[in-house]
């Protein structure tokens, strides 16, 4: 099984977890994304949403649990093909909620283009941004190291 | 569906998934967001449909550059299923019916 672990800095990542933590519980009865379900049957949708959410906290008490002891202790977080999956799905997550809930004044182009200089953000606004760059980073180490090669070949843009 | 149903469904082997026919009563299509990263959109195409890395890029470009792509079309119960996996991904994904077929 392929298997990394990933050395953080601990005084750059644990102030972002509070961030993580807040947004992950945040989501607890709630989608990140709003889904469109008008083609839904009516008897189907509440059940749909009711599975999207449940699979939704599963996947973010798998994020949150990468930053266990260990890591408080060692900076480290192993990640593998097993919680991969899972990972990638709760980053999604948990920036489409930081993009919707702290970062709705930065237009989509430079949200996109990354030209944001995190010194001209608000305090509150640059926690969410660095944030919201850190877990993109974790999903590209997922991406380039634990998805299969079938997967993942040239796929970087 | 259920959401374990959807969790270990392995992607369908596609036919052709090179060029997927589009055609059938009901469309997925997946429209823009600003946030998930072009590699994650690429990455979940090829785990939910089976396309090959060109085939995945196509329809990843599609939803950036105009909007939303139509990522595959056929019969209802099947198009909720990737609706739902797409969703489970955090893409936005619609269902609409497929007006020429």
């Amino acid at each position: 099984m392929k298997r990394i672990e990933v050395k953080l800095s601990l005084a750059v990542v644990a102030p972002l977890l509070d961030v993580v933590k807040s947004v992950g519980d945040s989501l607890h009865d709630d989608l990140a994304a709003p889904v469109q379900l008008e083609q839904i049957d009516d008897d189907l949708r509440n059940d749909w949403r009711d599975e999207l959410i449940a699979a939704q906290n599963g996947d973010v008490a798998n994020l949150l649990a990468l930053f266990d002891s260990e890591f408080f202790s060692t900076g480290v977080v192993n990640l593998d093909e097993d919680n991969a999956d899972a990972i990638l799905r709760a980053c999604a997550a948990v920036r489409l909620c930081l993009r919707q809930r702290h970062l709705r004044k930065v237009s989509d182009e430079d949200l996109e283009g990354s030209d944001i200089l995190l010194e001209e953000l608000p305090e509150d606004q640059r926690r969410a941004f660095m944030c919201y760059l850190f877990l993109a980073t974790v999903q590209e180490l997922v991406i380039e190291h634990l998805e299969p090669a079938e997967y993942t070949d040239g796929a970087q843009s | 569906m259920t959401v374990d149903q959807a969790q270990t469904t392995p992607a369908p082997v596609i036919e052709n998934a090179e060029a997927p026919a589009m055609v059938g009563p009901w469309k997925v299509v997946v429209l823009n967001d600003p946030v998930n990263l072009m590699s994650y959109v690429v990455l979940v195409f090829r785990k939910v449909f089976g396309y090959n890395e060109s085939t995945a890029r196509k329809h990843m470009l599609e939803v950036h550059e105009q909007g939303r792509s139509i990522v595959w079309c056929g019969l209802r119960e099947q198009a909720e299923h990737f609706a739902f996996v797409l969703q489970q991904w955090h893409l936005t994904a619609i269902l609409e019916r497929n007006e020429t077929d």
